[in-house]
C-alpha cells in the first residue's frame, strides 16, 4: 500500500479529486468487469480525502460489495465500515464510509403508494399477481429502481456522496431509458384500449378488439387476459406520478450534481460495451467524468529489449548451442522456445491493452484511471485500500 | 494463497456438492462424446466467462463427428455467427460451416412464427395488437419472452426432413448473459404456473419434458478462474439443481493463465542472470523476461486456487481452457475446440 502511496499523483490528477464536486456518482459498464469493486474503491478514497458521509449502494446481490469490505453481509439500511477495521487494513480515513444494499421491491412498493389516488388503489396494485412479475422481471425495472432509489437518497441529503453500481444489465443502457419505458408501457393507447372493453363482457361490443381478443383467449385462456386488463386500468391511475418522476430523474442525471464513470476491462467484448456506452452517455448529455481501465496487463510486457530478446529465444536456432557452450551444459531448444513464446503471448495482450486504452482515452475525453491485474483478487480492504491508491 | 482461499471455503458448499457428485457419476456423466450425443446443449454463463466462443467450439466438434448441428443465438447480436467465421446472423439459419448453421432469436419475429405455426395465423396487420399484447405480458411476467427462446429451440428440435430423420443432430444454444439464463430454462415452469387453460398449455407441457430430459438436454457451464465467476458459478449450478430444471453436464473455466515453467526453462533463467557480460549481452532480456513470467505464474497460482474450489463446489467435470492471447473469431473458436477435444475428452 506505501509504496502505491508513495507515487499517488496530486490531488486534482486523480479520479476521487475530480469528482469531489459531485453528489452521486453513477458506476457504468458491462457485467464482470469488476464495477462493484471499483465503486467499492472510489467511495473508500472520497472518504479518505476529506471528511464526507459516502454511501456505497450496490443492487442485489450485495456479496459483491461485503466481499470487498470485508464484511460478512450487508443489507438495505446502510451500515458504517467500522473505522477500527478499515485502521487494521491499514487505512486511514477523514470522512465516514456506509454501504447498502438497494432494495428494489421496498422502492417499487413506496412508489407506488405515493402515487397511486388511494391507498385502496395501491393495496390492489400490490396485491396483483403481475404486479409481482413486473416489480421484479421488468426490462429495466431493477435499472429504474436503481434510478428511483438514487434520487429519494440524493433528496433526503443525508450523505455528501453517493456512488451506486449499476445493475448488470442485458444491456448497459437500460437504466438510461428505464425510466422513459416504464412511463411508456404505464401510459401505452394499447392498455388503455384493452383495459376499457374488457369490462363486464362489454368487449364482444367492439368491433376491432373482437377477434382478437378471441384469439388471445384461446392462446392464454380467458382469465389471464382479463386479469392483465384489470390490472392494467389500476396502474394508469399512477401514469401521471410516474410520468413526473421520470421527468425529474433524468433532471438529475444531466445535471452536474452527477457524475458518470464508465468501467471495463480491455477484453474486446465489455471494451466494445464501453465503447457504446460513453458515446450514448454524450448522445443523453450526461456528464461522463473519468473511465476506469480494470485489470490491466503490466506496461513492463512491452518493453522493446525484452521483446527482441523473446523472440530470440522463441526463434533464433543458434541461441540453444551458443547458450549450452557459454553455461558450460546442454540448455534444451524446447525449453529456451517455451521461456520466449509465453512472454510473447503475454506481450501480445499487453500490446492490445494499449491500443485499446488509447481508444477509450480518446472517447472519455480524459486520460482512462488504469488498475492493473493483481495476482490475488482485490476481495478484501487491503486489495481495496490498494484500488483506491490508484483513484 | 491457495491453502487460504480453500481454508474460507464454506462447508455449506462441500456438503451441497455431495448429493450432485452422485449425480455426475451417473450414467449421463460427461464425457465430450456423451455430452455431443445429446439433442440439445444450452451454454450459459455470466456474461465474458467465454459462452459464445465455447457454443462455437461446440458445434464445430458435433460437425467434425459428422452431426449436422444448429447453433442459436439467444442474444441476437450476431456474436455466435462472428464466432464461426460468418458476418451476421438472421432470423433464419444460415449455414456458416460445413455442418454447422446459425440462427439468431428475436422476440416478436419467434412470436410471429409460433401464431403462424400452430395457430395458423397470419401474418397480418391485425398481428400488431396482439404483439403489442403479447409484449405486454412478456413484460409483466417473467415466462413468455424467454418462453418463445425455449420454444423455439424445441420446435427446432422437432423438425424433421422428408425422410422422417431429424434436421438437427444438435442444437447449441448459447444463453442470453447475466440473470437471465435461469429465467430461460425454467421459462416452460413458469408459464405452466401462470397459463392455467388454453392451446399453449400443453405445448409448454411438453417443452418442459424436452427441457428437463438429462438424456436429450444438458448445459454447459461457462466460468473464469477468478473469484466472484466461480462462486457465481456454483450459486448457479446450485439454483438448477433444485429446480431440476436441467441435467448440467460440464463446467468450462477459461482463460486459465498458462501452467507453470518447465525445469529446464527456470534453470536456464537462473543460469543466465549469474553468467558473464557476453551471456547478458547476447540476451538482454532475460531477468525482465523471468520476473514478468513469475508475475504470470502468481496468476497461475490464484487461477488454480479457484479452479479447486469451482471442482469442489460443483458435480460435474471442469474443464480447463487456456488463456488464448489475441486472437479473435474463428480462431479463437478452433484453438477451444481444440483444447475441448483435448481435455474433455481424456476425462471421459
Amino acid at each position: 500500500v506505501s509504496a502505491v502511496r508513495a507515487g499517488a499523483r496530486t490531488a486534482t490528477e486523480t479520479l476521487a479529486g475530480r469528482l469531489e464536486d459531485v453528489d452521486v456518482i453513477v458506476c457504468c459498464g458491462s457485467g464482470g468487469v469488476g464495477k462493484t469493486t471499483i465503486s467499492a474503491a472510489l467511495g473508500l478514497a472520497m472518504a479518505q480525502r476529506s471528511d464526507r458521509r459516502v454511501l456505497v449502494l450496490t443492487v442485489d446481490p450485495a456479496r459483491r460489495l461485503a466481499t470487498a469490505l470485508g464484511m460478512r453481509e450487508i443489507g438495505t439500511d446502510p451500515v458504517r465500515v467500522s473505522r477500527a477495521r478499515l485502521r487494521q487494513a491499514g487505512i486511514k480515513v477523514e470522512g465516514e464510509m456506509f454501504a447498502a444494499m438497494l432494495d428494489m421491491k421496498s422502492t417499487f412498493d413506496r412508489m407506488v403508494t405515493r402515487m397511486a389516488p388511494s391507498r385502496r388503489d395501491a393495496q390492489r396494485i400490490l396485491n396483483n399477481r403481475f404486479y409481482q412479475g413486473i416489480s421484479d422481471s421488468f426490462i429495466g425495472s431493477h435499472e429504474y429502481m436503481a434510478m428511483e432509489a438514487l434520487y429519494e437518497l440524493h433528496q433526503a441529503g443525508e450523505y455528501d456522496t453517493l456512488i451506486i453500481d449499476t445493475p448488470p444489465s442485458r444491456n448497459a443502457l437500460d437504466f438510461l431509458e428505464a425510466p422513459d419505458r416504464l412511463t411508456d408501457f404505464v401510459g401505452t393507447k394499447l392498455l388503455s384500449w384493452l383495459a376499457g372493453p374488457t369490462r363486464f363482457g362489454m368487449r364482444a361490443a367492439n368491433f376491432a378488439a373482437g377477434p382478437f381478443l378471441h384469439m388471445a383467449d384461446r392462446l392464454l385462456g380467458a382469465d389471464v387476459l382479463s386479469e392483465v386488463a384489470e390490472f392494467v386500468a389500476d396502474l394508469q391511475k399512477i401514469y401521471g406520478g410516474v410520468q413526473q418522476r421520470a421527468r425529474d430523474v433524468y433532471k438529475l442525471l444531466r445535471s452536474s450534481d452527477v457524475g458518470f464513470v464508465v468501467v471495463t476491462t480491455l477484453e474486446p467484448a465489455p471494451f466494445g460495451e464501453a465503447e457504446y456506452f460513453c458515446s450514448r452517455l454524450r448522445e443523453y448529455r450526461m456528464p461522463l467524468r473519468g473511465v476506469v481501465a480494470n485489470r490491466t496487463l503490466p506496461d513492463s510486457l512491452r518493453d522493446r529489449t525484452a521483446l527482441a530478446t523473446a523472440r530470440a529465444l522463441a526463434d533464433d536456432d543458434k541461441l540453444p548451442s551458443w547458450l549450452s557452450q557459454k553455461l558450460g551444459h546442454r540448455v534444451s531448444p524446447g525449453a529456451l522456445h517455451s521461456l520466449g513464446d509465453r512472454w510473447l503471448q503475454f506481450h501480445a495482450m499487453a500490446e492490445r491493452d494499449a491500443r485499446q486504452l488509447g481508444r477509450l482515452e480518446r472517447l472519455g475525453g480524459a486520460e482512462a484511471v488504469r488498475i492493473p491485474l493483481f495476482s490475488e483478487d482485490a476481495s478484501e480492504l487491503e486489495g481495496l485500500a490498494r484500488i483506491a491508491a490508484l483513484l | 494463497v491457495p491453502s487460504r482461499l480453500r481454508a474460507t471455503l464454506p462447508p455449506c458448499w462441500r456438503q451441497r456438492a455431495l448429493p450432485a457428485r452422485k449425480r455426475g457419476s451417473a450414467p449421463t456423466a460427461a464425457s465430450l462424446n456423451e455430452l455431443l450425443e445429446r439433442r440439445i446443449l444450452f451454454v450459459a454463463g455470466k456474461g465474458g466467462t467465454g459462452k459464445t466462443t465455447t457454443a462455437a467450439a461446440l458445434c464445430l466438434l458435433a460437425a467434425q463427428r459428422g452431426k449436422e448441428v444448429l447453433g442459436v443465438d439467444v442474444d441476437a447480436k450476431g456474436d455466435l455467427a462472428v464466432a464461426l467465421g460468418s458476418k451476421g446472423t438472421s432470423f433464419k439459419a444460415e449455414v456458416v460451416q460445413p455442418g454447422v448453421s446459425v440462427l439468431a432469436l428475436h422476440a416478436e419475429q419467434s412470436f410471429q412464427e409460433y401464431l403462424n405455426i400452430y395457430f395458423k395465423v397470419p401474418r397480418l396487420a391485425r398481428m400488431t395488437p396482439l404483439s403489442k399484447v403479447f409484449d405486454f405480458i412478456a413484460t409483466a411476467v417473467p415466462g413468455p419472452r424467454d418462453m418463445l427462446v425455449v420454444g423455439k429451440v424445441a420446435f427446432e428440435e422437432r423438425r424433421r426432413d422428408d425422410s422422417r430423420r431429424p434436421v438437427w443432430d444438435l442444437i447449441v444454444v448459447d444463453c442470453g448473459a447475466t440473470g437471465h439464463i435461469l429465467a430461460q430454462l425454467s421459462a416452460a415452469r413458469s408459464m405452466l404456473e401462470l397459463v392455467r387453460g388454453g392451446l399453449i398449455r400443453g405445448q409448454i407441457e411438453w417443452i418442459d419434458r424436452v427441457i428437463s430430459d438429462g438424456r436429450r438436454t444438458a448445459a454447459v457451464l461457462t466460468a473464469l478462474p477468478e473469484e466472484m465467476p466461480v462462486v457465481e458459478t456454483i450459486e448457479l449450478y446450485g439454483e438448477i439443481a433444485k429446480r431440476r430444471t436441467v441435467h448440467v453436464a460440464m463446467s468450462v473455466l477459461n482463460r486459465m493463465p498458462p501452467e507453470p515453467l518447465p525445469t529446464a526453462a527456470r534453470r536456464v533463467l537462473a543460469d543466465v542472470a549469474t553468467a558473464d557480460e557476453s551471456v547478458r549481452q547476447r540476451v538482454p532480456g532475460v531477468a525482465h523476461i523471468g520476473a514478468d513470467l513469475e508475475f504470470a505464474e502468481r496468476l497461475r497460482t490464484s487461477a488454480e486456487a479457484q479452479a479447486r474450489r469451482l471442482r469442489a463446489g460443483i458435480g460435474v467435470p471442469v474443464v480447463e481452457v487456456p488463456l488464448i492471447s489475441v486472437r479473435t473469431g474463428l480462431a479463437t473458436t478452433r484453438a477451444v475446440a481444440a483444447v475441448l477435444h483435448e481435455s474433455a475428452g481424456a476425462t471421459a
